[in-house]
């Protein structure tokens, strides 16, 4: 990187042209400055002071609209760790945050390898495998809905099929399976892509040097693919699990968080309980923990990108 | 920060005010004043469009505009915090009242003439429900929630209309063992157990309960017990998917002849005909305990006209809210949304809630309860579990900490 | 590849696959083409007589032309501001990563990705409109603005791979910064600015939260608010929502159609930076 400044190679030029290319420099310098300023500026202004407001609020009882307010210091965050249904939100949201995570990473990784191999249509299929990840979530929510809803108990009782005959999102036990389904069904589209990429960058060398080994079609993903696309299976694991931390459009379009509470994700709750439920600033301290745990969660995850990339 | 905040907001207030004294000419080339009509009652939309024609016609000078918008209360208190507060505001009689009164977003019409046309009690509910001395708006319209039930199915099966618990109970085995279904429950949508929850909370929880309230004593957990039973004993007559269907899918199948009976309030009335016109249906009270001449009707204010403090015309949004409350416009709002009305001497005659008009003709009625419950609290989400799990204990038990840590948060 | 022959157990695994990814959208458009009474009948029969008046019952339901007049307005406006505007940033945080400030700017910007939308919502909300912004234009404005963390990160990563003797030739024939940039390096990024531009037209147009507080006025409606319509008013009409529905998803998908192996190239690009 060193060599790279200019300002390093231009002291190995004469002091006059040196004294008129710093000038120069100068302004190249400068250019760049004056390249992010705006950005910066919109950036806190729209962003970053929000953000501020947002946690000054935590520390108050302001409850979104009323004139005036206290600063109650640490309660919300007390209040936070005491109450059961913050704490089920969490519970619910890592259960379903890697479910998903594993599922969706799964099934995209073999959909991939499917889609790698010699079959016919493949450019084909490719794009319809895509074709969800263009789709609103919230409409595809909608649309799942009414399956769930309408379609699938109508044919539960013309088959005789018990489990179909009640909608699943109407179980506290099971709705969370449906969102899942739902998710799954939108998220894979673009990790198949991502590992399709990954699968790609593998030399076909490789394989055959591996089945001149002896080795099996198993052995062979497990000792020549999978490592070669270890990159790729961390990025998406950081991206699904981020995503799917994050839930929200789907259970909004779908069960509003019910049955009771059984499927309140952690984004739902401080949206629901901070507008309409009037509770802004405890649910601001919800959210500034929750801004804490995605990213511990997401540092934890790098940090073994990182350690991987050197391995390899 | 609250000492700047008054301030900004006074400030804010008076320049808004010399706004007011000036506008009218500048607000739009054509010379008209424009005001914005926000409400919560999307279903009504249709018929506050056609009153809106009327008035515009009467006052060629004045444009209304409606507001109807999803998430009515999220977009509310966006507004609020905007500062951008439409003219006049329709909400319930509830807490998002409550709240909007504290942020001074109101005019004060404690004294203005208009509230003599008000039945009495629900300018009372207003009051009970902010806790505030002062009004900060016309009740106009108010709803009720009763037993809708279908006519033919009555006949058919030679029934009665029950005026106890036990012979509401009766009449349900009665239709059960007919091999009908009795309630079409719709627990999908987790607000649609409210109606009947508070029927029954309001007629068991006890006379001291709000004087205790306010007092600082939440009795949820003691005095809800009843209720909750009764709760789980409705979930008995129900469907097989009653926890998969939601509001919308249960208006149509009770206007399919689904059922026999629908726990809901009259707002869906008008949704069930839509659905099937021809449907003969009626509501009788909700015969929540065994003393028939005690029983209460739940009846709530529904749409609430506030004259916003901020508005830049207040004379013309004045004007409009008047017009509302004229005879024949109230008349013909209450028609179309068959609800009913807060003003003296405007009756609700339609057959379908000539069971209710004795309760109305006395006076045997109250608010709901849940208007008093914290938003936070969210009672709709345990009773949703209640239903679905019937543990009453473990209801109880839950709504009262609900109420107790969301009051502790204040 | 070594197979040279078709593998054709794995065609028709992933032949079923692609079913359970078309039926759900088949089942839509054929619940969109019935009536009630079709409907009633059987979800799954093909809809032999076409209702096309669904369709058009649903553009006035809706205001189809006027939403989607507005949807189209701010997303194309985003696309552009969000390239132009972004693309820049990240390349003078790229070429200044060895220095702290560009290198803190650079973590300024990305961890804003791990941050809660509604803990700024009600903020933001107030903010905007306090400066006349609860409009499209200010909605386009926080595209562009909220798009910078999750933008900077794949730019950086992007223009970090390319060599900078290019742009050493270009400042020897006099070219300044600015020049360098929009003459030598924004041609270069192409690939990745169709990566950036799909990721930011899908969010844009798809979103619902952001328009749905931020503007005020109603006839600036995008095509995601105005499907709230069918939760309430025309609450069971499930032939008219789901019209309306596939109204709405139509365009991004006759987009995909049509560019779909750019997209999804572009889409690859992005990801492997």
């Amino acid at each position: 990187m060193k060599e790279d400044n200019p300002a390093i190679q231009a002291q190995n030029i004469s002091p006059k042209v040196a004294s008129k290319t710093k000038r120069k420099m100068k302004s190249r310098e400068m250019a760049y400055y004056f390249m992010v300023l705006p950005a910066v500026i919109l950036f806190a202004a729209f962003h970053t002071f929000p953000a501020l407001q947002g946690i000054y609020y935590s520390f108050t009882n302001w409850n979104g609209i009323s004139l005036d307010y206290d600063f109650v210091g640490l309660k919300n965050y007390i209040n936070l760790f005491k109450d059961v249904t913050v704490l089920d939100s969490y519970l619910f949201t890592f259960k379903f945050a890697i479910f998903a995570a594993i599922l969706v990473n799964i099934i995209s990784l073999a959909v991939a390898i499917g889609l790698n191999s010699k079959i016919k249509g493949r450019n084909f299929f490719r794009a319809v495998y895509f074709l969800p990840n263009v789709l609103s979530v919230l409409i595809v929510g909608f649309i799942f809905n009414f399956f769930f809803t309408n379609i699938l108990p109508d044919l539960g009782e013309e088959y005789k099929i018990e489990f179909l005959t009640t909608n699943i999102l109407g179980s506290a036990d099971f709705a969370w399976i449906g969102i899942l389904l739902v998710f799954v069904w939108q998220a894979c589209a673009f990790n198949i892509i991502l590992y399709l990429s990954g699968l790609q960058t593998v030399p076909s060398e490789l394989y055959e040097a591996s089945s001149l080994d002896g080795a099996n079609k198993w052995q062979q993903f497990w000792k020549v693919t999978f490592p070669m696309i270890a990159p790729f299976f961390t990025i998406n694991m950081v991206l699904s699990m981020k995503n799917s931390l994050m839930v929200f459009d789907q259970i909004v379009a779908m069960t509003g968080g019910g049955p009771g509470n059984s499927t309140t994700s952690i984004s739902l709750l401080i949206y629901t309980g901070g507008f309409s439920g009037g509770e802004f600033a405890f649910q601001s301290a919800n959210a500034v923990i929750y801004f804490i745990v995605i990213m511990l969660i997401s540092v934890f995850q790098l940090k073994i990108l990182q350690k991987r990339e050197m391995d390899m | 920060m609250k000492k700047t905040i008054a301030i900004l907001s006074a400030g804010v207030l008076s320049l808004s005010l010399l706004a007011g004294c000036g506008g009218g000419e500048e607000d739009s080339s054509d010379g008209k004043v424009k005001i914005e009509f926000f409400h919560h009652k999307r279903e009504g939309m249709e018929t506050i469009d056609k009153l809106i024609a009327k008035f515009e016609k009467e006052n060629p000078n004045i444009d209304v505009e409606q507001a109807s918008p999803p998430e009515p209360s999220t977009v509310l208190r966006t507004r609020v915090s905007k500062s951008d507060i439409p003219d006049i505001i329709g909400v319930g009689g509830d807490m998002t009242y409550k709240d909007l009164s504290e942020a001074g977003v109101f005019a004060d019409i404690s004294d203005d003439k208009s509230l003599e046309k008000v039945q009495p009690a629900y300018v009372q509910m207003l009051k009970d429900v902010s806790g505030l001395e002062e009004v900060y708006a016309i009740p106009f319209a108010t709803n009720a929630v009763g037993v809708i039930y279908n006519k033919a199915v009555f006949t058919e099966l030679g029934l009665e209309i029950p005026k106890t618990w036990d012979e509401f109970i009766e009449v349900s085995e009665s239709i059960k063992a007919a091999g009908k279904t009795p309630f079409f429950h719709t627990y999908k949508d987790a607000w649609t157990t409210l109606p009947s929850f508070n029927a029954l909370v309001a007629n068991t929880q006890g006379d001291d309960f709000y004087s205790e309230l306010n007092k600082g004593n939440i009795l949820a957990g003691k005095r809800y017990k009843e209720a909750a039973e009764k709760m789980v004993q409705l979930t008995e007559y129900g469907h097989k998917n009653q926890q998969g269907v939601g509001y919308n899918d249960g208006n149509t199948a009770f206007a399919n002849g689904e059922a026999a009976m629908y726990l809901q309030g009259v707002w869906a009335i008008p949704e069930i005909k839509k659905a099937n016109p021809d449907l003969e249906l009626g509501v009788f009270p909700f015969p929540a305990t065994n003393h028939a001449d005690e029983v209460k009707v739940i009846s709530g204010v529904d749409l609430i006209l506030g004259l916003a403090a901020s508005s830049k015309h207040p004379e013309e949004a004045k004007k409009f809210i008047e017009f509302l409350l004229e005879e024949e416009n109230a008349k013909q709002y209450i028609q179309e949304q068959n609800s009913f009305s807060a003003l003296n001497g405007i009756t609700q005659d339609d057959p379908s809630v000539a069971d209710l008009k004795a309760s109305f003709e006395k006076g045997a009625l109250t608010d709901f309860p849940d208007h008093y419950i914290p938003t936070g609290v969210a009672p709709e989400k345990t009773l949703q579990t209640l239903v679905l799990e019937k543990d009453v204990d473990a209801f109880l038990e839950k709504l009262q900490k609900d109420w107790e840590k969301v009051q502790d948060r204040k | 590849m070594m197979e040279k022959r078709t593998n054709w157990p794995v065609t028709i695994l992933i032949a079923l696959g692609s079913i359970l990814i078309l039926f759900p959208l088949y089942m839509a458009i054929s619940i969109a083409l019935k009536n009630p009474q079709e409907l009633a009948q059987s979800a799954l029969s093909f809809p032999f007589n076409l209702h096309w008046e669904n369709f058009t019952r649903a553009i006035e339901a809706t205001n189809f032309f006027s939403a989607l007049k507005n949807s189209a307005v701010i997303t194309i406006f985003t696309l552009v501001f969000t390239i132009l505007s972004n693309s820049m940033v990240a390349y003078a945080i790229a070429r200044n990563m060895h220095r702290k400030l560009f290198k803190t700017l650079y973590f300024y910007f990305v961890s804003a990705l791990f941050i809660p939308f509604p803990i700024i919502m009600l903020p933001v909300v107030k903010q905007t409109s306090a400066l006349g912004l609860n409009n499209p234009a200010g909605l386009i404005l926080l595209y562009v603005v909220y798009g910078m963390a999750m933008n900077i990160f794949i730019y950086v990563g992007y223009i970090r791979s390319i060599p900078q003797e290019l742009e050493e030739a270009a400042i020897v024939d006099g070219c300044s910064t600015w020049g360098v940039f929009w003459k030598v390096i924004f041609p270069l990024l192409t690939p990745i600015n169709a990566t950036v531009g799909i990721l930011t037209c899908l969010w844009a147009w798809n979103d619902f939260l952001l328009p749905l507080i931020i503007l005020s006025d109603s006839a600036d409606a995008t095509l995601p608010l105005v499907q709230y319509v069918f939760q309430t008013e025309f609450g069971t009409d499930y032939n008219l929502a789901f019209a309306s529905y596939l109204l709405a998803l139509a365009p991004m998908v006759l987009v995909y159609l049509f560019a779909q192996r750019w997209i999804i190239g572009g889409v690859v690009k992005g990801a492997i930076k």
